[in-house]
């Protein structure tokens, strides 16, 4: 009787972790492979993209005022904008270009880019220098919050800091 | 022909491009943290912040990414860098992607600020409106408050008037419910229906007074079919039996919608009026028959004079006549019984000039009389309380009249009493009305009162037949009349004094200091 009773709670709970040692492959979890990081990246631009034109058409439909602090705002974000462009089209011609057309030498300093200089090829030299976008969007941007800050602390001179809330 | 284009100015450019990148982001960063110190609510600088901080992350990364790769690259480590390199480039998805949701985000959240603002600005408006509301309230409260106070006094003015005239009228005012109770009375009126508290008056029915009931149900058919009546005389009876003689006027009063809910009345107290009145009336009376009776008196004199002479002229001649000369003695006896009823008359009728005019001192007069009737008093155990006022002002007036008013009035004193009794004598000045009153009093039976308006009759007497003529009273009457003033019967006496001092009747003898006789 005793015995029964051992028996019925030993072979459920042996079966119980015989299940667990042999799982068969349950495919839940997504693959991610090399193109996916790409693509992610891309949609990442344009992502951006598209928040910086909406960021611009907010400002044109809500102008706010003609302090230096929001122009210099205005035109981070349009460089923004074109750094961002340029970038995306540096990522596809990137892919296009073929391995051979980069030419990295026993240095550094004799990395080339060869020709033929098409369009193209040409479009992905010079869309490389990037930085010339985007070091005067962050320098507007910093120029920007600058001047709020100057315009805030004006205004707190005279105003209930907690009043404003924009 | 251009073979190929050197990547190190590239490079150089990245290097460079990415730290001064990263230290704009940087100084951005600082600005962005410190507008969200100076104002922590801002949501703008909140996105700015955020905004900064991921482009901060972006040009960091970038920075470090550019910069790894320009030293690996530099170091001839290529592979290391196509390691990293992944690393890098979703460090950069991420921040701009953050970007991107920030901005989209804000939006979103300025639409609903913006919603706010503009709940705040219509809250604002209304705030401001509620507030011209409420001054305009105020300024109406105020004038509201101005007019109250402008009316309430005049309201309390006109009430001071009318409460002054309903406190200090003479005459009675009341008002009763729809039921007749009274609500409400002056103090003339609860002084008229003798209380002491309007507080006893309130919450009785306004016919309990009345002596006579149908009359009052009279009164009240009329007040309900006219709606008034006026001037209507009515015998009101106070708690103590006395009744008091009142000319009525009463009004109902009505609410707006005409229906009755109570009446208002005036009653004028005109005992004292009907007193004098019913006095005049019989003294006209009194002045009538007393000259019917000096006529009679006149024409009978002459006839009992012939009478006794010849019954005096036969008694002597039928002196030897016992039973003549008896009957002849009763003739003679009642001659003179009626000669001495015409004299009284007589004297009753007209001024005598019996007596000289002197100057009498009334309390003297008092005593002289008690020093000759008070010993048969005191026969029949009655004794005299006399309270006689000192320094009494003299009267000009005939004292032997006087003397015999007295003897009258302690007579018919006597008379109440019978046997065992007090009489009571007060003599006073009346400062006010410059005379004096001599008040004799008695606790005898007490004259009842269907008989107390003919007590001056002549000829009215409540003695058994031969035992007074009616006509003491009568002839008192007339000598006081003579001196200018007249004598009031009160039974019982209306001054407490007299009711203390166990008196049922007092005949007051008003006297006036100076008169012209």
């Amino acid at each position: 009787m005793e015995f029964g009773k051992n028996l019925l709670k030993t072979v459920p709970t042996g079966l119980l972790i015989a299940l667990l040692l042999m799982p068969s492959p349950a495919h839940a979890v997504q693959i991610h492979g090399p193109p996916e990081g790409f693509v992610v990246h891309m949609m990442g631009h344009i992502f951006f993209a598209s928040a910086l034109i909406f960021l611009i058409y907010i400002l044109h439909k809500y102008p706010l005022d003609n302090r230096p602090a929001w122009k210099y705002f205005k035109v981070s974000i349009f460089f923004w904008l074109i750094w961002n462009l340029d970038t995306f089209l540096v990522h596809i011609l990137s892919v296009r270009l073929p391995k051979e057309a980069i030419v990295t030498g026993s240095h550094l300093v004799h990395s080339r880019l060869k020709g033929p200089f098409d369009f193209e090829r040409l479009m992905f030299y010079f869309g490389k220098f990037d930085h010339f976008l985007c070091v005067p969007a962050m320098y507007c941007l910093a120029m920007s919050l600058k001047d709020f800050c100057k315009q805030v602390e004006e205004q707190l001179e005279t105003v209930d800091p907690s009043d404003h809330i924009i | 022909m251009i073979e190929s284009l050197p990547l190190f100015p590239v490079y150089v450019v990245d290097f460079v491009g990415a730290l001064m990148t990263a230290v704009f982001s940087l100084i951005a960063f600082f600005y962005a943290r410190r507008l969200t110190i100076l104002q922590p609510k801002s949501v703008l600088w909140t996105y700015m912040f955020w905004f900064s901080m991921a482009l901060v992350a972006l040009a960091v990364s970038r920075g470090v990414g550019h910069t790894v790769r320009f030293v690996l690259l530099y170091m001839g480590l290529p592979h290391i860098w196509k390691d990293i390199a992944p690393f890098s480039g979703g460090l950069n998805t991420i921040t701009f992607t953050s970007v991107a949701v920030l901005t989209f985000y804000y939006s979103n959240v300025r639409d609903v600020i913006d919603r706010v603002k503009d709940d705040a600005e219509a809250l604002y408006e209304a705030n401001l409106r509620l507030q011209s509301a409420q001054e305009a309230l105020r300024r109406l409260n105020q004038n509201l408050e101005q007019m109250v106070e402008e009316r309430t006094r005049e309201l309390r003015q006109s009430e001071k008037k009318f409460r002054g005239l309903f406190e200090g009228s003479k005459d009675m005012i009341f008002f009763c419910n729809n039921k007749h109770v009274i609500e409400d009375i002056n103090p003339s009126g609860v002084e008229l229906l003798g209380f002491k508290s309007r507080e006893e008056v309130i919450g009785k029915p306004f016919s309990k007074f009345f002596k006579d009931k149908k009359q009052w149900k009279m009164f009240r058919d009329e007040i309900c079919e006219k709606g008034h009546i006026k001037d209507i005389e009515a015998e009101l009876v106070r708690p103590d039996g006395s009744t008091r003689y009142v000319i009525l006027t009463i009004s109902v009063m009505k609410d707006e919608n005409g229906n009755t809910w109570g009446c208002e009345g005036i009653g004028k107290d005109i005992t004292k009026m009907k007193q004098v009145t019913e006095s005049l009336i019989q003294s006209e009376k009194m002045a009538s028959v007393g000259q019917l009776a000096a006529g009679v008196a006149h024409e009978i004199n002459t006839p009992l004079g012939i009478i006794l002479g010849y019954a005096q002229l036969l008694e002597e001649e039928c002196a030897k006549n016992p039973d003549a000369l008896e009957s002849l003695q009763i003739i003679e006896k009642q001659t003179k019984i009626c000669k001495r009823i015409v004299g009284d008359l007589l004297k009753f009728s007209r001024s005598s000039s019996d007596s000289d005019i002197t100057d009498v001192d009334i309390n003297e007069c008092i005593k002289e009389v008690l020093a000759v009737t008070e010993h048969s008093l005191n026969m029949d155990r009655i004794y005299v309380h006399r309270n006689l006022e000192d320094n009494l002002p003299r009267i000009k007036g005939k004292k032997e009249k006087l003397r015999q008013v007295i003897i009258n009035l302690l007579n018919n004193a006597h008379h109440a009493i019978g046997n065992e009794g007090i009489i009571g004598i007060w003599t006073e000045y009346d400062q006010d009305n410059d005379e004096i009153r001599v008040i004799i009093g008695d606790n005898g039976t007490g004259i009842p009162p269907e008989i107390q308006n003919k007590i001056f009759d002549p000829f009215f007497t409540t003695k058994s037949v031969g035992k007074g003529t009616g006509l003491g009273l009568s002839v008192s009457f007339g000598i006081i009349k003579d001196h200018g003033g007249y004598i009031e019967a009160q039974s019982p006496p209306k001054e407490k004094r007299f009711i203390d001092a166990g008196m049922e009747t007092v005949m007051i003898i008003h006297l006036p200091v100076n008169t012209q006789l």
